[in-house]
């Protein structure tokens, strides 16, 4: 396997890779190029023209913000699992990605922008209501992580746009992400993050996301509801958890790996686990 | 000294043997013998050159003006090519040759005569096309992309039930069943049922496992002149060389084989495959050394794999646990054709394992529209494992016995399909005995139930042969500077025989290992041995190692005897000196000897000779596993697993415990993960790569235990070593299947074990199963 011909540019600046997309019309940009790669092999892509923006300086590096933490889109999954200032639920799930090889590589905006159903980080972004910046040639924007991932790999980037960052809230409780892994890619067969806060005794705010069920990440309203008012303990997490098959709809997919029918069964397993877990650091 | 040299003549019926050199006293490692090599642990030889990324691998070989080949394979499980146009192809540059249907000789035959070379008739997705020669493995896969075929799909069955219907789609002309059915019958077994009290009776199946060998199947081939060396990844280079000559209509020494390093064969490389000679070809038509080496996708596809099988299985027994009768119906699904090599007797345990005296088996290979099978480390005998010793666990369920006593109650000590002694009649109860004491079988205490998961345990056993044969060959030549080099034809395919060979030759030498070289896997430096399969290269190489060994010592002391004014019977050779007995000061060492003697050479010949007649030599080994479910989510983790195989003597502990637990990871994966997964629609194979094959790697595996049994088999040969590269792998996957009932009640039996049968085989029991305690009590344990 090997991918077909393809021209390639460095960028060293996000300037020089707006025009060089600009120039380039179907050209791919390429980060850690984990996922791209592999597709070009496989030969499900042919772009022509490759634009590796894994140099641009300005994309790299975790800064901490009063009560949000910018984790940039260059940033390696690596990097985010040892960071001090994230939220235990998200260095965790980069913590469980892949292999090292993998981790050293891989890039958290690549990760979202590419938005494989089964990638861990949507979810957790979607759990802990992260903001995705953008940056086109025209000027910034942002996106609720909820709103960004919209489809089977599809988001709400535009042509010409780039992932620059991620802003992480740092203040929302206790958090943990939990999944069952493809034993071979350890990607999420299910992938549940959970953020809980728990004042006098009672849950006053949850925010649930699961990955792997449906075309994309996907906020858990009905167990979030459940929850809310109420002592967080095995019962209550359980009926919480059960809840997820609301959420989930009759869009679940199945493959090789884990039929929709398994994969909505053991859904609230997951839930679960990382409610418990959540809730365990909720403090 | 003397060698022997036992040929069989066949004349029909009738065996004759000729004794070419008369075999007499040749010495005996016994169980009294007093070692300095043997039995001690020693790394690979060759292990820092592997482990630094040094040794060369067959797809390491690089030679000047070299191409690549790759193999243009069917996209249809059965299909007619009406038409193949390579002109495009042949038209891009760097594309140096081109084979097909179109130009390939006509008249090499593979598979039993059932396909040519390049066929127009494809029987299966990833049988070959064409295949290209270019300058770059790139180009030759976009030379690929350029051949034209027009294919005309015909009709295919995947699955085996459908291909044993009357009107199913024909795989071959004389339809879907190999040959007849192969019967065995001893006793009355019809009779034994009526007698039993407890009848148990039920199907199970194994799944299409691939070998997914580290390293994949290749070659690289290069002519000078009519001389065609191939460096092929194979456990078989004289089987190989044989084969690739017959093809190509060569004389045998114009043929060479060569194999240095090798990352694992496991049954699939024990027979040369099509694109062996595909390369040949393409070699001469190019005029350029060409490699060929396939990819994880062919690999998968078309390189050989564990036959499903579906066994219709019946226990009787008596109150006792005393069998009554046994019966095996069992459809063994090979695929697209029969390959050759060791066969997959999946009958064979069922005639053999237990005590019994009505016996019936009954087997047929039936042919489907994929990938054909070939041996699988201990072919037959995995897939009878995983149906007999769960047959045995449901049974001694059924009696409410304990099913180590059952076994017991049912122990043979003699072959009873030739009613002759077992050379070492108590090895298996030895393995028993080792391994439950080891794992704590008798007091086990079942943990309690922690959330969802729940604990059990399971045991199974296993018989196979590895006793090794003749004819094998090896020369010792010893060096001015007393160092030695070994010389044999046999190969090391990743179990450590360089090293085991070694140690046999510094064994009866007296010299420390660093003094011996073993070279072997070249047809053209080395004696006949056989292919490495069966479990039989120490087996049967290393006598012919210690034969040759003796011999070059007896001429050595002969030398030392002059030199030191002694008899040779007083002298004797420790640490590389030789010394008079009695006598401390009259020493030399045997660089002094060999030195004295150059440029002239001690050469030692030795041949393996045959094993003991009288007696039915096999090999045993128990396996105990404690296994984790977790009921919610079907998951079945194992946790440990305890094993005792008898291979005779121990020549190197490392290595016997490197092939232990490579082989009950392999049984992992068989019991849990493993199964190649066919499109029943469209005849694809849809897992053809190792993210979606789920082979076990490090992180799956269990914690594992080999206890040693160090049984010397002096009835296989005079060092007393039988095999062990198959073996492990065979009770695993019962003891797993046994365990998982032992938690959770519930029997699958469907290899592999997968969370969604588990869930499915609960839900369907859940009334019954009180999910607060656990599902039952074994006699022995609570
Ligand atoms: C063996 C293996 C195992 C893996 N296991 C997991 C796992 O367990 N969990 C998991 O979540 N992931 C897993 N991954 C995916 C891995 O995390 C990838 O690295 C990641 O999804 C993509 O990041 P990348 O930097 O490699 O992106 P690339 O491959 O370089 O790019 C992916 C896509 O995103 C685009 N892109 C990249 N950066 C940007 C940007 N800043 N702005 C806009 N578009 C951009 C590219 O154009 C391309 O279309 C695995 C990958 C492999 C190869």
């Amino acid at each position: 396997m090997y991918p077909p011909k393809f021209d390639y540019y460095r960028a060293n600046s996000l300037s020089e890779a707006f025009s060089l997309m600009q120039e380039h019309g179907g050209a791919k940009v390429i980060a850690g190029g984990h996922s791209l790669i592999p597709s070009l092999k496989l030969r499900l892509a042919d772009p022509g023209a490759l634009i590796d923006i894994g140099r641009i300086g300005e994309l790299k590096g975790i800064t901490a913000n009063g009560n949000s933490t910018r984790i940039g889109a260059l940033t390696t999954h690596a990097i985010v699992a040892a960071a001090k200032n994230l939220p235990q639920g998200l260095t965790e799930a980069a913590g469980w990605i892949g292999d090292p090889q993998v981790r050293n590589r891989g890039t958290v905006g690549g990760n979202i922008a590419h938005a494989d159903p089964a990638s861990d980080l949507p979810t957790v972004f979607t759990a802990l209501g992260a903001t995705i910046n953008l940056t086109g040639p025209g000027g910034e924007r942002s996106v609720a992580a909820q709103d960004f991932f919209t489809g089977l790999f599809e988001t709400a980037l535009q042509e010409g746009e780039l992932v620059s960052s991620i802003d992480v809230p740092t203040n929302g409780g206790g958090s943990a992400y939990a999944k069952l892994f493809n034993p071979a890619s350890r990607y999420a067969v299910v992938g549940c993050a959970a953020q809980v806060k728990v004042e006098n005794g009672v849950c006053s705010a949850a925010s649930v996301a699961v990955g792997g069920l449906t075309s994309h990440a996907t906020k858990a309203n009905a167990v979030e509801a459940a929850l809310l008012g109420k002592p967080l303990n095995e019962a209550t997490i359980a009926a919480a958890a059960a809840q997820i098959s609301q959420d989930l709809g009759d869009d679940v997919m199945g493959d090789l790996h884990a039929s929709a029918d398994y994969r909505r069964s053991i859904a609230p397993i997951y839930v679960a686990q990382a409610l418990t877990a959540a809730a365990s650091r909720a403090g | 000294m003397p060698i022997q040299h036992i040929k069989v003549l066949r004349n029909g019926t009738d065996e004759e043997e000729l004794k070419v050199v008369e075999t007499t006293g040749l010495p005996t490692w016994d169980a009294d013998t007093k070692f300095t090599v043997v039995g001690r642990p020693q790394s690979r030889l060759e292990g820092l050159e592997k482990v630094t990324g040094r040794a060369r691998y067959s797809y390491d070989v690089r030679l000047s003006g070299q191409l690549y080949a790759a193999v243009l394979r069917s996209p249809y499980p059965h299909a007619r090519i009406r038409h193949i146009d390579t002109t495009k192809a042949e038209q891009l540059p760097g594309v140096h040759a081109i084979l097909s249907s179109a130009n390939a000789p006509d008249d090499i035959t593979w598979y039993e005569e059932k396909s040519k070379l390049f066929d127009k008739t494809l029987r299966f997705i990833g049988d070959e096309v064409a295949a290209v020669a270019a300058e770059s493995e790139e180009f030759a896969q976009d030379a690929l992309r350029l051949i034209e075929v027009a294919y005309e799909p015909l009709p295919f069955v995947i699955e085996v039930e459908a291909a044993l219907q009357p009107d199913a789609p024909r795989v071959h002309d004389k339809g879907n069943r190999v040959d007849e059915p192969t019967i065995y019958e001893r006793g009355n077994a019809a009779a034994g049922l009526r007698e039993a009290d407890v009848v148990i009776e039920q199907t199970y199946t194994t799944q299409t496992a691939v070998h997914n060998s580290l390293e994949p199947h290749g070659c690289t081939a290069f002519w000078e002149g009519d001389q065609l060396t191939l460096w092929e990844s194979t456990q078989g280079i004289f089987e190989t060389r044989e084969q690739v000559a017959e093809k190509l209509g060569l004389p045998e020494h114009h043929v060479r084989v060569v194999k240095e390093h090798m990352g694992g064969g496991f049954g699939s490389k024990q027979v040369p495959w099509k694109q062996t000679v595909i390369a040949a070809l393409l070699s001469k038509q190019s005029g350029h050394p060409v490699q060929l080496m396939l990819d994880r996708e062919a690999e998968n596809l078309a390189a050989g794999n564990r036959n499903a099988t579906v066994q219709r299985v019946r226990l009787g027994a008596k109150r006792d646990g005393t069998l009554t009768a046994i019966l095996a119906d069992i459809q063994v699904v090979v695929g697209a054709y029969m390959v050759g090599g060791e066969a997959s007797e999946v009958n064979g345990m069922y005639e053999r394992l237990y005590r019994c005296p009505n016996v019936r088996t009954e087997q047929i290979g039936v042919y489907i529209n994929a990938g054909p099978c070939v041996a699988f480390r201990a072919p037959g005998h995995v897939e009878a494992a995983f149906a007999l010793e769960a047959a045995m666990d449901e049974l001694a369920r059924a009696l409410q016995l304990d099913p180590l006593t059952l076994r017991n109650r049912n122990y043979s000590e003699i072959d009873q399909k030739k009613e002759k002694p077992l050379s070492m009649p108590n090895a298996l109860q030895v393995c028993y005995e080792r391994a439950t004491a080891a794992f704590g079988w008798q007091t086990y205490q079942r943990p309690a139930p922690t959330g969802p998961k729940r604990r059990g345990i399971g045991i199974a056993a296993h018989e196979w042969g590895g006793s090794g044969q003749p004819p094998a060959y090896a020369w010792i030549k010893l060096n001015g500077d007393g160092t030695v080099d070994v010389v044999t034809g046999t190969q090391d395919i990743g179990t450590g025989a360089r090293t085991g060979l070694a140690q046999v030759a510094a064994e009866v030498l007296g010299l420390p290992i660093e003094q011996i070289s073993v070279h072997l896997g070249d047809t053209a430096k080395g004696p006949y041995s056989p292919t490495s399969a069966g479990s039989s290269t120490q087996a049967s190489v290393g006598p012919a190692v210690f034969a040759a060994a003796v011999e070059a010592k007896r001429q050595l002391l002969e030398v030392a005897a002059k030199l030191l004014e002694e008899e040779p019977e007083r002298l004797e050779i420790r640490d590389g000196v030789v010394m008079v007995e009695g006598e401390p000061e009259n020493k030399l060492t045997v660089a002094e000897v060999t030195g004295r003697l150059a440029p002239h050479m001690i050469i030692g010949q030795g041949a393996r000779g045959p094993n003991a007649k009288d007696k039915t030599i096999r090999t045993f080994g128990a396996q105990c596993v404690e296994v984790e479910v977790d009921v919610e989510t079907g998951e079945i983790t194992v946790l440990r697993v305890v094993a005792a195989h008898d291979c005779g003597r121990i020549i190197n502990p490392t290595m016997v415990d490197s092939q232990v637990f490579g082989g009950i990871t392999q049984g992992v994966g068989f019991a849990l993960t493993e199964e190649r997964i066919v499109d029943e629609k469209r005849g694809l194979v849809l897992n053809a790569n190792l993210e979606e094959y789920k082979i076990p790697t490090v992180a799956d595996i269990p914690q594992m235990t080999n206890v040693p049994v160090n049984l010397p088999d002096l009835a296989a040969n005079p060092t007393g070593v039988k095999g062990i590269g198959e073996p492990p792998l065979v009770p695993t996957a019962p003891a797993i299947a046994n365990a998982v009932f032992d938690a959770i009640g519930v029997r699958l039996r469907h290899a592999p074990l997968s969370r969604r049968q588990l869930l499915a085989a609960l839900a369907t029991q859940a009334e019954s199963i009180d999910k607060s305690a656990p599902p039952h009590t074994q006699e022995g344990q609570s």
